[in-house]
Parts: structure tokens; C-alpha cells; sequence
């Protein structure tokens, strides 16, 4: 058991490399790489070059400076061999120095770290609130199948599913903050955050986060609560069920203690593409909210074309999708021992 | 003497997309305590589905007992309350399955499965009877090295050893009746041979009935005292086993037997089958099922469902012509 999970965390290191390989090799080949565009956008600096490209809010389009210009190119080594100068990036890349910002003219790392916690905040949250509402949810609707029950909410969970979620959140913004003003327009906390006591900032947070963290689920209880309810169903059928309620085990019994443990075995194998995805957030909601987080950050700087920011939330999210598909190799091996033991190596 | 169990004009039907599908008729028969009871027919005859009535098993709620009892010391298995029943299943009726790969759960170790079986009927054991119980049944059922098996899941062991595990689970509270369906036709030949002779020791050392399921007649030879066969959801014919084989008297039993391959037979002669095949449900003749397979058939055969004869102590037969059939044959062998 130990040795598949040390097997499974030694393989990181080959798909790391991988990842970072893609990422080195965007920043060189892709027309319009970040030197030549900065190059660009110095050159163009207050012409309509400049004027189109920074529309987006005013900070975007400012000249670099040759210094900033040399710091780039020293940053991702365009003066040495490519295997040369991918070996130092990688280097730098493993103790967090993503470069510097063009335009922060801060740590590409700082600036990512800062929206850490809010990013994990709303990712935790929305994991949290989805599974918990997606699993019990779907396994009554297994045992309730084709009741009155499991049809309104099939119809309600697929409604949420079938609007994009940004479309949620101007609603509920309208009607619940504009309208009726029962929530905060936006933001991640109070400006007197710091002034309330320990439990009035719990308050706050929540407070904040009711409206952004329902248009973060409202569309993704479906598919989590669809592939419950199906898998629940598939192993209610199955034969061992049969045996164990021939063993003289009532319903009930039978499905918590039998058919429940098989039936996560896909829902702990979707684990880790939801944790990952979820950490990187929507930028959409995160503009509509006004919420400081990663996918904010991402869509920011690309419009910005603040590369090294860029690279870096690249970077970031595949070692984050890295690490969620081994927490989700865990949890199966956890919840399947055919996993963990493998199944040619029964035991003599 | 009263037997243990007696099904009773058993009916079983299901409902499916073109209506309701009658796929178990009027089958009665006895089971007496400590005998072993085969029960023989052509896929799709409906064994299982008797089966699953005995256990209170049908599938719900597309299947329903329309028709008929049965009673299990006297007690009517499908008007009793659910928890009733519970205390029954597994507990004095035990039953085991055709596909032991699939039987088990997969993601619980064997000996928590078999603990299982035990707290469900006899709650309140202390861990080391459960324990102790658990390893003297896994050797009871043949499974070397139990203290390891206990702790190994299913995928751990090879089909046989499931087989035996399932056996054991259904030893546990030492039931009055074992219904064992189809529990060797999905194992090889040597694996087969040697969970039947268990079977056979398990009887004789613990006195339970069993009721053995199959669709080969050759099984039923070294396991059952008496058989009864089923057609398309009716009993043909039903005999002590060794009248059944040497005077077969429904031409479908005469089939079945014709269709064993024997060691005299000529090698290399293509093996007697019974021609044609069973109808589907929507298709069932309107008087004796095997009509249309039938080399005895005549008019009325095809008007007029037969009544079913008891022409001798045990034996039952439920054929229009079985008396001209084997006059036949007693001919045949006089000649
Ligand atoms: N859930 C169900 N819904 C509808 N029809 C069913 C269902 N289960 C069984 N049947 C029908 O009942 C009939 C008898 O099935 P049964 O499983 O008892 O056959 P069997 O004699 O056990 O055959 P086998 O040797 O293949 O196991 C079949 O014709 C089958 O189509
Ligand atoms: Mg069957």
C-alpha cells in the first residue's frame, strides 16, 4: 500500500518536468513571445497600439524600460542555448522565483501568493458545498428514483446547470445586493474587517461569500449529483447487494454499508480535476464579485500581457493539477483496495 | 410428516414494457428436511425466478407472486411481515449464486463479511466467537489458511475460493435450506467437481436441505435424491432420481437425458439435441409449452395444456401422452 502511494508521488517529478517543458517552450516559439511583445509595447508606448491594449483599465501599455527589457531577457536566458537557459529557469522556477512582474515591478511569486488565500478560501468552500450537497443529495435521489423527489430535483439542478454561471451571478448581485441589499456588492471583506472581533469577522467573510459562492456551485451540483446518483444505482443492482440482503441485511443496511463505498469510487476519481479547477477560480465571477483571486490575476494579466505572471499562474496550476490527481489517486486507493493491493498480486 | 418447505401453485410474474409476463406457472413441489432436490431446465425456465420467490428476492417492484404459497414450517413466506422474513433469509433459508466473482463485495475484507452474517442473526457475539466461528467455517468449506483469508478482499482469492466463501457465509447460522443456483457453471471442470463434493459433505454432516439449481443433468446425478424439471416456466416431470433416469417418462426429460453425452456412445458421434427451442414468453403455446419440440405432439397437445399425472408414489408428470411414450419404450426394450 505504501509503495503505490511512494510510486504515485515519485511520478510527479517526470510530469512536472513535463509541464514546465510545455510552459519554457511557449515562452520562446509562440509568436509574439514575451520579449518581442514587450519589445512592442515599448516601441508603440503611448500610440494606438498602446491605446487598444490597455482599454481594459487604464494600467496596461506602459513602456518598458531597458531595464525591465534586460531583466526578461535575462530572466528566461535568451542569450543561451535553449537546453542551457531551460536547466536555469527550472532552476529558478523550484525555489519560486517566477520573475518579476511588469506590471506590479513586483515578484511574480509575491503576487501570486497574495491571492492565495482567497483563491483557497473560495475553492475549499465551493468543494465543500458541492460535495456535501452532491452526495447525500444524489443518494436519495438513487433510492427515491422516479419519485416525486428525485424529478423536481433533477429539473432544479440541471435549471442551475443550464445558466453559465456568471449570468447566476449578475442575478443574484441585482437582486440580493443592488435590490434588496441583503448582501455586500462584492468585495472579500468589510473595509472594517480588521476592527471586528474574531467571530464578526467569520460573519463577514460568509457574509461576503454567500452571493459569489452559490454562483460558483449553482451549475455544478448536476454533474456531481447525476454521477452519485447513477453510480449508487449501478452497484444497488449489483450482485454482492443481492448476497448481502440475502445474508438477511435490511435496504437500508445494504446500501450504507455496501453500495455506498463502491459507489464513490468515481466521485473520489473526479476528486482531483475539482480541486484544481476549482482553486484556479472563474475569473468572470471573480470580476463580477470583485474578488481578488486567481482567476482574476490570470485574466488581468493576460489582457496585460504581463507575461511572467502568466508563465507563473501556469506554472502554479499545473503543479496544483498535479497535486489534485494524486489527492484523488488516494482517495481511491483509500475507498478500492483492488487499487492499493493491485490485482494480479493476491496473496498465496 | 410435513415437509420443510412447499411451494404451492407458485405463479411469478413480471412486469415488463409489453405488459405483464407470466414467467413462473403453477410449480409445486416439496422439499423434505435434510434432502437435496435438484432442479433442472433450459435456461430461462424460471429456476431462478423460483428461486428468488422462496427468498423473498424478486426484483421489485417489477416482479410480484401472483399466484400460489409457499410455506416454510407451515408459515406462508410471501404474506409474512418484511422483518419476519429478514429473520428467515440467511438465517434458516440460505441461498448462493451463480456468479461467485460478483458476489462479494469487493471493497470489504472477507472476514467482515462473514462477521457479517453473524451479528445480523445472532447480534451481541464478542469479537473472538465471531472470530473463531469464522475460521471454523472457512475450514468446514475447505479454504486453506484461514486466519489470512480472513483479512484478504475478494479479488485476493480465485473463483472457487469466492464460491467456498459464499458457501461459508451461507453455513454461518446453520439454515434449514441452502438453494444453491447455478453455484459451478461459471467455474472449470476440476473447481466444479470439487465444490459439488463439498456440497455433498456439508449435507451429510449438517442435515440442511438443499435445493440445487442447474441446467445439467449430469450434476444433478451425483448431488440430488430426487429432481423436478421444469419447461418454460411449468414442471414437466419430477421423479426420485433413479426412476427419472432409467424411465424418463416426459419426452423433454427424455431429451435432456439423450442430449448427455455418455463414455459407450460411439466416439465422434454428433450429440442428440433436442431440436428446436424454447419459446419466448410472448410466444408460449396455448396448451403443452414443449409442443412445438415434441416428437409425440399431437391435436389435442396443441389445445389443451395437460393435467398434471402422478403415476406413481414421488413421481409426477405432466404430459398428454406419457403413457403411449412409454408404452413405446417398453416395446423398444422387449424387442
Ligand atoms: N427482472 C426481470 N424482468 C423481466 N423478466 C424477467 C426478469 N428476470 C427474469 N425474467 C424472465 O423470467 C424468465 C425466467 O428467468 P430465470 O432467471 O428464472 O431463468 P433460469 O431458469 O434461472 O435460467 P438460467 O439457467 O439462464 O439461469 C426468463 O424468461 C426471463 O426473461
Ligand atoms: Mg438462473
Amino acid at each position: 500500500m505504501t509503495s503505490y502511494f511512494v510510486r504515485r508521488f515519485l511520478l510527479i517529478v517526470p510530469t512536472f518536468i513535463g509541464v514546465t517543458v510545455l510552459v519554457f517552450v511557449l515562452t520562446r516559439l509562440v509568436p509574439g513571445g514575451p520579449i518581442e511583445r514587450m519589445l512592442q509595447e515599448a516601441a508603440m508606448a503611448g500610440g494606438d497600439f498602446a491605446e487598444a491594449t490597455s482599454g481594459y483599465d487604464g494600467l496596461g501599455g506602459s513602456a518598458l524600460s531597458d531595464d525591465q527589457i534586460a531583466e526578461l531577457e535575462a530572466y528566461y536566458g535568451f542569450d543561451k542555448p535553449v537546453l542551457v537557459s531551460y536547466v536555469e529557469w527550472l532552476g529558478k522556477v523550484l525555489v519560486l522565483d517566477l520573475g518579476t512582474s511588469t506590471r506590479y515591478n513586483d515578484p511574480v511569486w509575491d503576487t501570486i501568493k497574495e491571492r492565495f488565500p482567497i483563491s483557497i478560501f473560495y475553492g475549499v468552500a465551493t468543494l465543500i458545498l458541492t460535495y456535501g450537497v452532491c452526495i447525500p443529495l444524489g443518494i436519495v435521489k438513487a433510492i427515491r428514483h422516479k419519485t416525486a423527489f428525485d424529478n423536481v430535483s433533477s429539473a432544479l439542478v440541471f435549471f442551475g446547470y443550464a445558466i453559465p454561471n456568471y449570468v447566476v451571478g449578475i442575478g443574484l448581485l441585482a437582486l440580493f445586493a443592488a435590490h434588496l441589499e441583503w448582501f455586500p456588492l462584492g468585495g472579500f471583506v468589510s473595509d472594517d474587517f480588521y476592527a471586528l472581533s474574531g467571530f464578526g469577522k467569520v460573519v463577514d467573510v460568509l457574509w461576503h461569500a454567500t452571493l459569489p459562492l452559490l454562483a460558483y456551485t449553482a451549475g455544478s451540483f448536476a454533474v456531481m449529483t447525476m454521477l452519485m446518483k447513477n453510480s449508487l444505482m449501478d452497484n444497488l443492482a449489483a450482485e454482492y447487494v443481492r448476497t448481502a440482503i440475502a445474508k438477511g441485511m435490511n435496504f437500508r443496511r445494504a446500501v450504507f454499508n455496501h453500495a455506498l463505498r463502491n459507489s464513490l469510487i468515481p466521485i473520489a476519481t473526479s476528486f482531483g480535476s475539482n480541486i484544481s479547477l476549482i482553486l484556479t477560480g472563474s475569473f468572470l465571477i471573480e470580476k463580477i464579485f470583485n474578488i481578488d483571486g486567481f482567476g482574476l490575476l490570470g485574466f488581468e494579466s493576460l489582457v496585460e500581457r504581463d507575461y511572467p505572471v502568466v508563465m507563473g499562474i501556469l506554472v502554479i496550476s499545473a503543479l496544483l493539477f498535479l497535486i489534485g490527481n494524486i489527492l484523488s489517486d488516494i482517495c481511491v486507493a483509500l475507498v478500492d483496495p483492488r487499487v492499493r493491493f493491485g490485482s494480479g498480486e493476491s496473496a498465496q | 410428516m410435513a415437509a420443510l418447505l412447499r411451494v404451492e401453485e407458485l405463479s411469478v410474474g413480471f412486469d415488463t414494457e409489453d405488459g405483464f409476463a407470466d414467467v413462473v406457472d403453477h410449480v409445486s413441489f416439496d422439499l423434505e428436511a435434510g434432502e437435496t432436490l435438484g432442479l433442472v431446465g433450459e435456461s430461462g425456465c424460471g429456476k431462478s425466478v423460483t428461486a428468488l420467490s422462496i427468498m423473498g428476492l424478486l426484483p421489485k417492484p417489477a416482479g410480484r407472486i401472483h399466484g400460489g404459497d409457499i410455506l416454510f414450517k407451515d408459515e406462508s413466506l410471501p404474506r409474512i411481515p418484511p422483518d419476519r422474513m429478514r429473520a428467515i433469509r440467511g438465517n434458516r433459508i440460505a441461498m448462493i449464486f451463480q456468479e461467485p466473482m460478483t458476489a462479494l463485495n469487493p471493497v470489504q475484507r472477507v472476514g467482515h463479511q462473514l462477521a457479517e452474517t453473524f451479528s445480523l442473526h445472532e447480534p451481541g457475539l464478542s469479537t473472538e466467537t465471531v472470530t473463531r466461528r469464522s475460521l471454523g467455517l472457512l475450514e468446514q468449506v475447505g479454504i486453506p489458511a484461514p486466519e489470512q483469508r480472513l483479512l484478504e478482499y475478494p479479488h485476493q482469492l480465485s473463483g472457487g475460493m469466492r464460491q467456498r466463501v459464499m458457501i461459508a457465509m451461507a453455513l454461518a447460522s446453520g439454515p434449514d435450506i441452502l438453494i444453491a443456483d447455478e453455484p459451478t457453471t461459471a467455474l472449470d471442470v476440476t473447481i466444479q467437481a470439487q465444490i459439488l463434493e463439498l456440497l455433498r459433505d456439508l449435507q451429510r454432516d449438517t442435515g440442511m436441505a438443499i435445493i440445487f439449481i442447474t441446467h445439467d443433468l449430469g450434476v444433478i446425478a451425483e448431488l440430488c435424491s430426487r429432481v423436478v424439471v421444469m419447461y418454460a416456466g411449468r414442471i414437466a416431470e419430477q421423479a426420485p432420481i433413479g426412476p427419472l433416469f432409467t424411465h424418463p417418462l416426459h419426452p423433454y426429460t427424455r431429451g435432456l437425458l439423450a442430449s448427455i453425452p455418455r463414455l459407450d456412445d460411439e466416439p465422434k458421434t454428433l450429440l442428440t439435441t433436442i431440436p428446436g427451442s424454447v419459446p419466448g414468453i410472448e410466444e408460449l403455446p396455448s396448451g403443452c409449452r414443449f409442443v412445438n419440440r415434441c416428437p409425440f405432439a399431437v391435436e389435442r397437445c396443441h389445445g389443451q395444456a395437460p393435467v398434471i399425472d402422478a403415476p406413481a408414489p414421488g413421481r409426477k408428470v405432466a404430459c398428454h401422452r406419457w403413457r403411449e411414450v412409454n408404452a413405446g419404450d417398453a416395446e423398444a426394450r422387449s424387442t
